[in-house]
């Protein structure tokens, strides 16, 4: 017995960390709810701010942003005499997303605003974590209109809009523009002219690259997600159970790839540091371009000491040249109180003003979201200052939302692993993708 | 006997006096007791509960699904994840143990010598147990990098070729356990050291006597004296390497292809990044299942093995 209660005690210990991470001792069937879950009013003075508060505004902003970031808060807070903010740097996106989740389960600490990575929208809306900002925007006459019709439509899930647009960005090209001119090269409109591109500008010496032509991020399925979507891949079907990844068309452009990286004209980049390993490789010039986000301009351009050039990734033959947006939202919790959403509010529509706007798009890499700078004389002076987002600016339409799944997290890591699979280890590529999807089939009908 | 019976207490009271003892030390262990129930005992059992839900962390609700969590793990899409990351896990479990306990033991043979030398070179082999492993193990992520790493700079003096170490699905696992060993070998020595120390010198000058050699004498004495050391290591060495996340989730995150997708890192993906605590907890309490049984079958084991009499 006394063994009995030792191996126990043991067993017992070594269960504790498993506990505190797998959600152990929280809920009840159904967790408290502190605030009103959804306020549905349109009257503005249900809006208003009449108490002092301090509120909380998680965010992902490294410290390269610290003074701005200070610059647009002391700028709110001069601005009225009521509102406080603490903002707090959560970690990356998917930090944040872990602490947001813990936070919303224990129903408490959670921050009054917070900013969130495009992908998760869909999961936010769907389990009612977002507060729906419908009545807010109606009440108070906010002018959502203003906003690009894709970003808007991004920051919303089953049709309510549950977030806004902050800081956006798009999936494109960058390139050696010096070695392009060298070169007399352009990077080419479609995706099927690519191969004959790469073999141009790198340099392969008996199976070895002295300079690759471009490098795929493989850390992230979003960087390549747009060859398929323009190669008329759905990757979910539309009755969200399936996948198409198993299609032929899906099967040609994995192969193309696998092709590039296969004749040392381009690599995979996959792993922990495949992100800082490719941005400096591109700043060594050991590539000609690196596919990226838009968001990251600022950083290159300060740390090649070549022109970097900024293209709008290669589309499909029939012309399709769809990108998909990135960045963040911001986004209300719907479990604070009315009195902590309505400072929250308050403060989002200040950062989402146009001149708070145009402040974001200057001092980072992000784009200007707001119709009204981007096709002004504002617009205009933000180009002289930045003229590679004259690509961008041609392709504002182009921008579509997300696909919102609620196992797609799930999905694009077996995605991003099948492809790193497929084409670092070799493997046969209609064997692999059939896997794959069969893979991801399996997790669409778990949900 | 006058005097022998006023000295004795009368049985009654002997056994009040024991009674109250005996209430008195229930009080004594009355706050580890309820903080064991409180934050152990407790969460093991809201994670049964929790298995029988289709619980989503991020949801306000959550129904009760019966056994749907149990079938998605053994019969569904869960039964490959599973059994990679058991596999995952008891290989790596395999060599934290090789790495702690027949590197501790050489370890300890070589720095037994109480010299300073001999002591600067054990704080030495011992200090990186200190470190934090969140910060060993960012600079080990620099160490291993492929294009920029130190390790493969040194690699390429010597003609070889640069190594993926936490690319290749061959090698990132045996990569996250230099990482541990880097820490534990110190720790498995430190540990060695002193139960050698309590080995009586009697023994050695008997079988010198005898004609022992250096190897018979570690064979015969020093070894099995230190079988208690060992049974310690290796429980708390064997529960320490299954409970593995921080080095993986900083070094690889779980991949190349899930080839150090630890169970802890599993039961993580699903609650923290999929958000499906429901699944988390069936996948745990499996762990758990499997802790217990193997605990209990080392302590079975070693009644018969582990020799209590230096």
């Amino acid at each position: 017995m006394k063994k009995l209660f030792a191996v126990l005690m043991a067993a017992a210990m070594c269960m504790s960390a498993m506990t505190a991470c797998s959600g152990g001792g929280s809920t009840g069937v159904t967790p408290e709810t502190q605030g009103e879950t959804q306020a549905a009013s349109t009257d503005a003075s249900d809006y208003e701010v009449t108490e002092p508060i301090t509120i909380t505004w998680w965010h992902a902003m490294e410290e390269q942003y610290t003074d701005l970031l200070n610059e647009v808060i002391d700028e709110f807070e001069a601005s009225q005499d009521l509102i406080t903010i603490d903002a707090q740097y959560m970690g990356s996106y998917s930090e944040l997303n872990e602490k947001l989740a813990t936070a919303q389960a224990a129903g408490e600490g959670l921050p009054a605003i917070a900013i969130a990575n495009t992908p998760y929208v869909a999961q936010y809306g769907e389990s009612g974590m977002a507060e729906n900002l419908d009545p807010y925007i109606e009440a108070t006459g906010f002018d959502a209109s203003d906003f690009g019709a894709g970003m808007l439509e991004a920051a919303q899930y089953d049709g309510k809009q549950v977030s806004l647009p902050f800081q956006i960005s798009t999936q494109v090209v960058y390139y050696n523009a010096d070695m392009a001119k060298e070169l007399g090269v352009e990077i080419p409109e479609k995706f099927s002219d690519m191969t004959e591109f790469l073999s141009k500008v790198s340099i392969v010496n008996n199976g070895t690259t002295e300079r690759y032509g471009t490098i795929v991020p493989g850390w992230d399925q979003w960087y390549f997600e747009t060859f398929y979507l323009n190669n008329g891949v759905k990757i979910v079907n539309d009755d969200g159970l399936s996948s198409d990844l198993d299609s032929e068309a899906a099967i040609n452009v994995a192969s193309t790839i696998k092709e590039w990286c296969d004749n040392g004209y381009a690599y995979f980049a996959t792993g922990e540091t495949a992100s800082d390993d490719m941005r400096q490789a591109f700043i060594d010039g050991r590539t000609f371009s690196v596919l990226h986000t838009s968001s990251i301009y600022n950083t290159y351009v300060d740390r090649c000491d070549f022109e970097v050039g900024m293209a709008w990734l290669p589309g499909g033959d029939d012309g399709s040249k769809l990108s998909e947006i990135g960045g963040n939202v911001l986004f209300i919790p719907a479990k604070n109180d009315q009195a902590t959403k309505n400072a929250a509010w308050q403060f989002m529509q200040f950062l989402e003003s146009k001149e708070m706007n145009m402040k974001w798009a200057e001092g980072t890499g992000y784009m200007p979201t707001r119709n009204s700078v981007l096709t002004t004389e504002e617009g205009q002076a933000f180009l002289e200052k930045k003229p590679a987002f004259q690509c961008i600016f041609d392709n504002l339409n182009e921008i579509q939302p997300r696909i919102q799944n609620p196992a797609w997290d799930n999905l694009a890591t077996i995605w991003k692993n099948g492809m790193a699979e497929m084409i670092n280890e070799n493997m046969d590529v209609t064997s692999s993708m059939q896997e794959m999807t069969q893979e991801i089939n399996e997790v669409l009908e778990d949900q | 006997m006058s005097n022998s019976k006023t000295a004795a207490p009368p049985a009654g009271a002997r056994k009040r006096r024991k009674s109250t003892s005996a209430w008195l030390d229930f009080l004594c262990v009355l706050p580890a007791l309820a903080f064991l129930l409180v934050f152990i005992y407790y969460p093991i059992v809201d994670l049964v509960r929790i298995s029988f839900t289709d619980w989503n962390l991020i949801k306000p609700q959550y129904n009760y699904v019966g056994f749907d969590n149990w079938i998605w793990l053994f019969t569904g899409s869960g039964t490959k994840y599973l059994l990679n990351s058991l596999k995952v896990t008891v290989l790596y479990t395999a060599g934290e143990l090789a790495v702690t306990i027949i590197g501790g033991i050489i370890f300890a043979l070589i720095f037994n010598r109480m010299t300073k030398f001999f002591g600067t070179m054990r704080a030495i082999v011992f200090v990186p147990k200190y470190v934090a492993m969140s910060s060993a193990a960012v600079i080990f992520l620099w160490i291993f990098n492929k294009n920029t790493g130190i390790l493969n700079h040194f690699l390429g003096i010597l003609g070889i070729a640069p190594v993926d170490w936490l690319g290749d699905r061959n090698i990132a696992l045996l990569s996250v356990l230099m990482l541990t060993g880097w820490r534990a070998i110190g720790y498995g020595m430190m540990i060695y050291l002193s139960a050698m120390m309590g080995i009586s010198k009697d023994y050695y000058e008997a079988a010198s006597l005898d004609g022992a050699n250096a190897f018979q004498r570690f064979k015969s004495i020093t070894l099995p004296l230190l079988s208690p050391t060992t049974l310690f290591l290796f429980v708390t060495t064997f529960i320490s390497a299954m409970k593995v996340f921080q080095s993986v989730d900083i070094l690889t995150s779980g991949g190349p292809y899930r080839s150090t997708e630890v169970l802890v890192y599993l039961v993580y993906q699903y609650a923290m990044r999929d958000f499906r605590i429901d699944r988390a907890a069936t996948i745990a309490i499996v762990f758990f299942i499997l802790l217990l049984i193997f605990t209990a079958a080392t302590m079975k084991v070693s009644n018969k093995n582990v020799h209590y009499d230096s």
